[in-house]
């Protein structure tokens, strides 16, 4: 049982929850011990083990089935550290230290402990490095150069292992595993998904699913990165490159709105990998699939050349010079009402900004956003209204969570992550209302029907005490739930229980009750400058012109628009927004310009060009300013701290980046809610991903990614349904 | 050692050839006056599709390019800088393309604007 | 450049009389334009003509190499070719002849009759806009989206 009740917990060790719950405070610095490494005193809490001491000391032992966020295992010995005056060598990943101890991590009998184990580990380890994947960025391979023999003694046959299909984004050469368990242990402590096991014992040890079957996860590919030899590898990746020969480029992934730090690795022009960065603060050092895998999206389907819809209504080739003049044309011709823009999931805010200002020189204000947000009451006038206010690692402080209408779990994968962590580490409590779905951990269903908000907000629920008790409550709403027709309503409701558990629970104002949980990337950017969120706007108003920014969900069609209205579409990718243009623009794809995003929490980050567009595709603003030039109302901006200055004047919160800044007035954010006369309807709070199924394509790049069809394949149909010839 | 030689100091520089601003004045003249009367030469020489005319005007446009420059140590370089040109010229040691490099026929401008930028490529 | 012509032609020689200068093939139109067009001024013996209009022309009294030549047509495969004359516009028959891999003009040997032949002879494409390409067998970088191929709106 992973999750212990809380009593057990506390007594169970602090070695524990010391380490693996990183914001619970350090101990007075009274309680501390003194250990000496390599004769170094070292000050460290009690219950710190070997290798942690060590670390503090700057040294580095030597592991494999260690992970700072994994529990510990202990079981590849690679750590035996000598100490002093003791009889045998200790596993250090494991041994809590005790005062004055002398840990000798470079003794003779500690390098040939070492060394021992390295030639043990390597018994049954194929000597395959040079078509392994992992070489190059194999810990077996460092650390054998490192701590290993310099000579064999190995004279008898080696173990083989029968390769494991488990879906279509990891690769398994199982007979190069090193029985370290990561992969097993992520998978049942931060996945949420007891898939992974071991059969046999001794020299027959092997690490698989049981029986046939996928690993069914939405942070599967972190097993790759885990795992510390190359018996997990990218199934898309295989064999395409060497981490010596990529550049890297650290960068932010926009697939949904959370914000995960990526790298992304390119080799000759073209992205090879996407590998997860360190942020505490947003994804740890995990990464969802459709960030990791969703890259060979942006090799198909692209937008490469400017295209006008002829007399015949068919799409041809044209210069920029051509499509410009055309557009800046079409836009002179009008002015207000006749214009209006809807701006997709995908975008950066310097493009966003470009063309608010561009679209306002004509005196047009319908700038429209696909996703929608209640505008009734405060609506988006306060930022505190559409963030995700606690933040991210906020959920590793609250004892008590609501989630409304939302499946967190393929929303947010990383969210729930840490919903999830802290669930297990902190004994949060977790509610749902909407359908109930599997969220890898356990929760109180309370009912499907917006009704039951209504019933909490009055106190009439049984919930509303817990919520009332709680020390650190907090109400996450998906962004979906407010897109029905009755979304202001339920904004209310939600509002209200946030205010109400806020006062009750008697928490301090820095702590934040009232939580959105955006799903795109581009809406929070787009609200605080100032975008109406949803397109009813333009369904009562069709205007003559529509400028399409890389609006791809489909929210408006040709039938809701005049026969003779003008579509301009920019965006990188042909998918549903292009079709149906008039003119298309190539713009540029998250991996291919320097861009803000903001995360649901209004965190700002920014992108980095890893690769160029694509044949003529231009960086998205650098289009809607080419265009204002040709028009005549030239913005006032040429390079990208230009356009930065201007998001400064505009909102300065979006260029100081990786900082969150902080929204307030609840209150009078609930206080305008009462406002909103609107009823709640009885449909169920349904979100729109309820099983993994819906996870993997959700957007222009995903879909047009071969890896995301063939992981719902696999997943409808079975591993089996997309297996390929193996080449290795 | 170079920052050594300010103020009251600087009057120690040494100097490469030059001891004050007249007689570094004298050389860069000389230079020209070498220039000025090889440039028919060098026409001829390279079969240049252009006059003698123009070539002087050339030489004067180079030299006049230097004229704020009043530091003897730096014209004595420059002027060392235009011998050893001068002298590959002379020898043939250079082609006719290089010749016409000073009159930078083939190249194309940089854009400069914003939509020339735009319209030439991603990031020039 | 400087025009070449062949001041023997035109005098009177025992083998061969002045009057043959005058023949009917030459008149002094073509004279003018053929010094024009070809640089040159040969006379010789017509062989024959192919369907396009090129003539064939023969002289023995040249040396070898040189004894055998062509008057391109002015007009062919829809192209004005008065000044763009092209060595492809001759079709294979007469490029026999023409470059003396055989003595027997195509007007007393026929070629053999062969599917394979072309009715209408092609010029060749190379340095044109309709030349052969290779393709490429590398794998394309980027996929570009492929406008749809029936017209909406």
């Amino acid at each position: 049982m992973l999750r212990l009740p809380a009593v057990r917990r506390t007594l169970a060790g602090v070695t524990q929850s010391s380490k693996v719950c990183g914001r619970t405070t350090a101990t007075a610095a009274s309680n501390q011990i003194e250990v000496f490494v390599d004769g170094h005193p070292v000050l460290v809490n009690p219950g710190t083990t070997v290798l942690q001491a060590c670390e503090k000391a700057g040294i580095q032992i030597p592991r494999f089935c260690y992970h700072d966020r994994l529990s510990v295992a202990g079981n590849c010995r690679m750590c035996l550290v000598e100490i002093e005056k003791a009889p045998k060598p200790v596993a250090a990943c494991a041994m809590p230290v005790m005062k004055g101890w002398n840990i000798l991590t470079n003794s003779e009998k500690s390098r040939k402990a070492r060394e021992g184990v390295m030639e043990f580990l390597l018994a049954n380890h194929p000597l395959d490095c040079p078509i392994c994947d992992q070489g190059g960025e194999c810990d077996l391979q460092d650390q054998s150069m490192m701590f290993g023999s310099d000579r064999s003694r190995f004279r008898e046959g080696k173990r083989a292992v029968e390769d494991k299909n488990i879906g279509p984004l990891v690769k398994t050469i199982m007979t190069r595993c090193i029985q370290c368990t990561r992969c097993i242990r992520f998978a049942s402590e931060v996945a949420g998904v007891d898939d992974l096991g071991t059969t046999g014992r001794g020299n027959d040890m092997q690490v698989g699913t049981y029986v046939e079957k996928m690993f069914m996860s939405e942070l599967s590919g972190n097993i790759i990165d885990i795992c510390p030899v190359g018996a997990l590898t990218s199934k898309p990746y295989a064999f395409t490159a060497r981490p010596w020969e990529t550049r890297k480029v650290e960068s932010i992934d926009v697939l949904d709105a959370v914000g995960s730090n990526i790298v992304v690795s390119t080799r000759t022009g073209e992205v090879m990998r996407i590998l997860p960065r360190l942020h505490e603060d947003i994804n740890e050092e995990w990464i969802s699939d459709k960030t990791r895998f969703a890259y060979d999206g942006l090799k198909r389907q692209r937008l490469t050349q400017p295209m006008i819809k002829n007399e015949k209504g068919l799409f041809v080739y044209a210069s920029w010079e051509d499509v410009l003049t055309r557009v800046a044309g079409v836009l002179q011709a009008v002015k207000g009402k006749e214009v209006a823009a809807i701006v997709g999931g995908l975008v950066d805010a310097e493009a966003l900004i470009a063309l608010k200002d561009l679209l306002n020189r004509v005196n047009c204000d319908t700038l429209c956003t696909e996703e929608v947000f209640p505008t009734a009451g405060a609506g988006t006038d306060l930022r505190s209204n559409y963030l995700l206010n606690t933040k991210i690692a906020g959920v590793e402080e609250a004892d008590v969570l609501l989630l409304v209408g939302t499946n967190p779990r393929f929303e947010a994968p990383l969210f729930n992550a840490r919903i999830r962590k802290s669930w297990l580490h902190n004994d949060l409590q977790v509610a749902l209302v909407g359908s109930p779905v599997n969220l890898t951990y356990t929760y109180d269903h309370l009912g499907e029907s917006p009704q039951i908000l209504q019933d909490i907000a009055s106190g009439k629920h049984a919930f509303s005490k817990v919520l009332d008790q709680a020390k650190k409550p907090m109400v996450v709403v998906g962004s979906t739930a407010l897109q029905r027709s009755d979304g202001a309503a339920i904004h209310a409701a939600v509002s209200t229980i946030a205010q109400n558990a806020r006062t009750k629970s008697g928490v301090g104002s820095d702590w934040k009750v009232m939580n959105i949980l955006h799903r795109v990337a581009s809406q929070v950017a787009a609200l605080d400058l100032g975008f109406k969120p949803g397109v009813e706007a333009i369904r009562k108003n069709p205007p003559k012109v529509l400028y399409l920014l890389g609006a791809d969900s489909g929210c408006i069609t040709r039938q809701d628009l005049p026969k003779d209205c003008f579509i301009i579409y920019q965006g990188h990718h042909g998918d549903v927004g292009a079709p149906m243009a008039d003119v298309i623009l190539p713009g540029a794809a998250y991996t291919e310009k320097a861009a803000t995003y903001v995360n649901t929490e209004g965190r700002a980050q920014q992108t980095r060009v890893a690769v160029t567009p694509p044949g003529m595709a231009r960086e998205d603003w650098r289009i809607i300013r080419a265009v204002s030039e040709l028009a005549g109302m030239t913005l006032p901006y040429e390079n990208l701290d230009e356009v930065r200055k201007r998001l400064e004047e505009v909102s300065p919160n979006l260029v100081r980046y990786d900082d969150v800044e902080e929204a307030n007035y609840f209150s009078q954010a609930n206080e305008l809610s009462k406002l909103v006369k609107q009823q709640l309807l009885a449909d169920p709070l349904v979100p729109p991903q309820l099983t993994i199924k819906d996870f993997y394509m959700t957007d222009s790049i995903s879909r047009a990614s071969q890896t995301m069809a063939k992981c719902v394949k696999a997943v409808v149909e079975g591993a089996h349904a997309v297996e390929e010839p193996a080449s290795c | 050692m170079a920052v050594a030689g300010r103020g009251a100091v600087s009057a120690a520089v040494k100097p490469i050839f030059s001891r004050d601003l007249g007689e570094a004045k004298r050389r860069v003249r000389e230079l020209y006056r070498a220039w000025y009367r090889e440039v028919p030469n060098t026409v001829h020489l390279y079969q240049l599709d252009i006059t003698v005319k123009q070539g002087r005007n050339k030489v004067r446009e180079m030299f006049l390019k230097n004229a704020n420059v009043t530091d003897p140590r730096v014209i004595d370089m420059l002027v060392i800088k235009g011998k050893m040109d001068l002298q590959e010229t002379i020898h043939v040691w250079k082609q006719r393309t290089h010749i016409m490099r000073y009159f930078h026929e083939t190249e194309t401008p940089r854009p400069k604007d914003f939509l020339s930028k735009f319209y030439a490529g991603h990031d020039p | 450049m400087c025009l070449r012509v062949f001041i023997t032609d035109f005098l009177p020689t025992p083998k061969k009389p002045l009057s043959h200068l005058r023949s009917k093939t030459m008149s002094a139109e073509t004279l003018v334009l053929g010094i024009h067009r070809v640089n040159d001024l040969k006379t010789g013996t017509l062989i024959g003509t192919d369907k396009y209009g090129n003539k064939y022309y023969e002289d023995k009294r040249n040396f070898f190499g040189r004894h055998r030549w062509v008057i391109y047509t002015t007009e062919m495969n829809g192209k004005n070719t008065f000044w763009e004359v092209d060595g492809s516009m001759v079709p294979p028959e007469w490029h026999r002849w023409l470059h003396s891999m055989t003595d027997d003009p195509p007007t007393t040997h026929p070629p053999v009759a062969r599917k394979f032949i072309w009715e209408n002879h092609k010029f060749n494409l190379s340095g044109t806009p309709g030349q052969y390409v290779p393709y490429s067998t590398t794998r394309k970088k980027i996929q570009e989206w492929i406008p749809p191929t029936t017209a909406s709106k």
